[in-house]
């Protein structure tokens, strides 16, 4: 199978959907002529012309707000917000307009919109391009929110997220864009609300989301030569959540840990946690532990910057925790 | 100089104690040989005596809290001195310091770790839930997780150790809905004894709520039990040792029982005889009973097998002949035993069985006086019992059993005569002793006590 980016496969799945589907129609912050700040739109003006690609003003709650309205009255839009720092300016938008319309309809009033956007340190771009709070689009009913780790994710993911007919926040990683994988040519979808076993292991269940669903294999391949074999769950998406997949993996191990690159406090990961403690408790042969970055700022600093960043040590050593209780 | 105050060895089999009561609090004075705390193992409480003069500065191990025997329970330091620094940072009770992969400490982990040595115990949810499922008492575990912590593969192991001596556990848990098993455990039904009438046979609230209006709502609590019909009684801590020693000695030690009549003619004889000099002079009813404990001590002389314990792959011959009177209570059975059997006089041993008997009813019996036994009797002569056999009392591996007194026909050199015959029963340990062995052995007995002017003769 070829392998392609996840960029490209993101692109692709853009591409298929707009030869398709002419309801689609993509805005956002140089996405047209220069192809999107990470490349995923690449190509798309020059095939789909200005009118589908549309190049917007500086104005993120301008721009999303119109896709709310061009989706509720028939269009199927998909909006580029470069950083997910900057959806802070179209937060009344997603939150009080895109979530709510539907309900506020009775129903009848839909929402057919995918906002793209991305999150993650590591690329030096400081405290206000850096942050990684994809969890609290988690805390919005109304919302559901994908979170790929891989090129094929990526591609279904998408694919899926344009068949719905409400609002999909689609939520990908800056230091993924260039990460390669097999992706099919042809076109698939992977269903919203079904965990990804990335690793099957039988001691501890890590339940990772982004580019720490990676770290995280490459730490259970580690772990593996010592005779711990960590099974690594990667939900795909955080809302809606396969809780039964992280409830039936942790039965299995006992041992959770979750590894999440937003700040520790309040975070997806304790999400996951608080829903295993509830639901799976008498199953817990260890406290839980969370990976995640903390609860500061992104610092500008390279070194600082890349000591924040939830990495494969961050892991170890929750692992190393845990075996304490095995 | 701090003095630490530690759980004594309560007997040779005893492994673990739990306090009671701490009769001092951190930082009263406390004087070298008065009482500092009660202890309770198996079924015996004792007081423990300070070890030293001064303050006791820290106690490291509260109150019910089941611990190995020789556990650092407090120090006591003189008047004055501070805390030496290595028993503020103590490790709590029995902690495993888990060696592999661990890093250093974090502040946090350092915080927990500090605060499990108030003494808690801790135990992981798992583990937990296999201890309910199982009906294991967690305070019989000791955890090998962070800070004693009890991981689940302690309870498994637990339960794998008491399947092996053959203890019965509970099975799965009885499907039930949530509601259900939350209303059983608060109100103390076992849901193991409800009917389930929910999907699958799940016990339902319902179901719950039916069985507490015949029950009556039991409460969990230790109080004296009412023997109702279709109540469930929890053991009681002595029924529970009691249950445990049972099995292990039935299903491990593999026992053999062998009979004789022993025409007991004489020896009554000889007790009405002396029963009032013997009143005079020690203040006691000498009684069959004293008879027998003195003939086993002296045939055990000649048969030193019969004072043996099996330890592993070992033989284990005890050195002193201490015979055991299986004292029955209403809460269960208790067997403190008479040391030297062998060699004290009838009437220190009737004025020893006395004072034992009327502590065990009262529950005063210090551990040593039930743990040092070496071989037991039991007797049912009050009842209409000819004959039975008993389990061993573990790790001994004698046990001999005394029926009825009763007046029978027999044939003495062709002649009918009546005979005053009881039927003594021994069961052995046949894994140590042999057939031959035991019924020379109940033989030397049965001369022993039909001849008791042989034995006397040591009065």
């Amino acid at each position: 199978m070829r392998e392609i980016s996840y960029a490209q496969a993101i692109n692709e799945a853009l591409r298929e959907n707009m030869r398709r589907n002419s309801r689609i129609i993509l805005m956002g912050e140089d996405i047209g002529r220069y192809g999107g700040i990470f490349q995923v739109t690449a190509g798309l003006l020059d095939e789909f012309g200005p009118e589908r690609v549309i190049d917007t003003p500086i104005s993120e709650s301008g721009f999303v707000g119109t896709c709310v309205g061009a989706a509720m009255t028939g269009l199927h839009p998909v909006a580029e917000v470069m950083f997910i720092d900057f959806t802070t300016c179209a937060m009344d938008m997603i939150v009080n307009q895109m979530a709510k319309m539907h309900y506020m309809s009775g129903g009848r009033g839909k929402v057919p919109f995918v906002l793209r956007t991305n999150i993650g340190a590591g690329r030096g771009a400081a405290a206000q391009h850096s942050q990684s709070f994809h969890s609290f689009f988690m805390h919005i009913p109304g919302l559901k929110v994908a979170t790929p780790a891989t090129p094929y994710d990526a591609k279904g993911l998408m694919n899926t997220a344009l068949a719905d007919e409400n609002p999909v926040m689609f939520i990908e990683h800056k230091k993924l864009f260039i990460t390669k994988g097999h992706v099919p040519e042809e076109a698939y979808a992977i269903p919203f609300g079904k965990a990804d076993i990335k690793r099957e292991g039988t001691d501890i269940t890590i339940v990772a989301t982004h580019a720490l669903v990676q770290k995280s294999l490459n730490v259970a391949e580690e772990m593996s030569r010592e005779g711990v074999e960590i099974e690594v769950l990667d939900p795909r998406t955080i809302t809606p959540l396969d809780k039964e997949a992280i409830l039936n993996s942790v039965k299995k191990t006992g041992k959770l840990i979750t590894a999440d690159e937003g700040c520790l406090t309040g975070g997806f990961g304790s999400e996951v946690a608080a829903i295993v403690a509830q639901e799976a408790f008498d199953y817990l042969e260890a406290p839980i532990m969370r990976v995640g970055s903390p609860d500061t700022p992104v610092p500008f600093s390279p070194p600082l910057e890349q000591f924040y960043i939830p990495d494969e040590g961050s892991i170890k050593d929750a692992v190393s925790r845990i075996l304490a209780y095995q | 100089m701090a003095t630490e105050v530690v759980i004594p060895m309560l007997g040779i089999t005893v492994e673990r104690g739990k306090i009671l009561k701490w009769f001092k609090s951190e930082g009263d004075r406390v004087e070298k040989g008065e009482s500092i705390f009660e202890v309770e193992a198996e079924k015996v409480t004792t007081e423990v005596e300070s070890p030293a003069s001064g303050i006791l500065k820290k106690i490291l191990v509260h109150e019910n809290i089941e611990v190995p025997v020789l556990t650092l329970v407090g120090v006591i330091t003189s008047e004055g001195e501070e805390i030496p620094e290595k028993y503020l940072t103590i490790a709590p009770p029995k902690e495993e310091t888990p060696t592999t992969m661990v890093p250093a400490a974090s502040p946090e982990v350092s915080q927990r770790m500090a605060s499990e040595t108030s003494g808690q115990i801790r135990v992981v949810p798992a583990a937990r839930k296999a201890a309910r499922e199982s009906g294991i008492d967690l305070s019989s575990i000791s955890g090998s997780g962070p800070g004693g912590t009890i991981l689940k593969k302690d309870v498994e192991n637990s339960i794998a150790l008491l399947r092996r001596e053959g203890v019965a556990l509970k099975g799965k848990e009885t499907r039930a809905t949530p509601l259900a098993k939350r209303l059983a455990e608060k109100q103390g039904i076992l849901l193991d004894m409800v009917k389930g009438t929910g999907p699958g046979g799940r016990v339902t609230k319902m179901d719950v709520v039916k069985a507490l209006e015949i029950r009556k709502a039991p409460t969990p609590a230790e109080a004296p039990a009412e023997m109702l019909f279709g109540k469930t009684i929890p053991m009681s801590r002595m029924r529970k040792v009691i249950a445990r020693r049972m099995s292990q000695s039935a299903f491990t030690a593999p026992h053999i029982s062998f009979f004789s009549d022993v025409d007991m003619g004489k020896l009554v004889q000889v007790r009405k005889e002396i029963l009032a000099d013997f009143e005079d002079q020690f203040g006691v009813r000498i009684s069959i009973n004293d008879f027998i404990i003195k003939a086993v001590g002296l045939t055990i002389r000649e048969y030193p097998m019969l004072n043996a314990s099996v330890d592993g792959e070992n033989i284990r011959i005890n050195p002193e002949i201490n015979v055991g009177l299986a004292v029955a209570m209403d809460e269960g059975l208790i067997v403190p035993a008479i040391p030297h059997a062998d060699r004290l006089g009838l009437g220190d041993i009737a004025t020893m069985r006395v004072d034992l008997v009327e502590r065990a009813r009262k529950g005063k019996l210090t551990m040593e006086e039930i743990e040092r036994g070496t071989f037991t009797v039991s007797s049912l002569a009050q009842f209409d019992i000819t004959f039975f056999t008993a389990i061993l009392n573990p790790p001994q591996c004698g046990i001999l059993t005394v029926g009825k007194m009763d007046e029978k026909l027999s044939l003495v050199n062709g002649k009918v005569k009546a005979r005053q015959v009881t039927q003594c029963g021994l069961s052995v340990d046949h894994r140590i002793i042999d057939g031959a062995v035991a019924s020379a052995f109940l033989q030397a007995l049965k001369k022993e006590l039909e001849n008791p002017s042989d034995e006397f003769l040591q009065l």
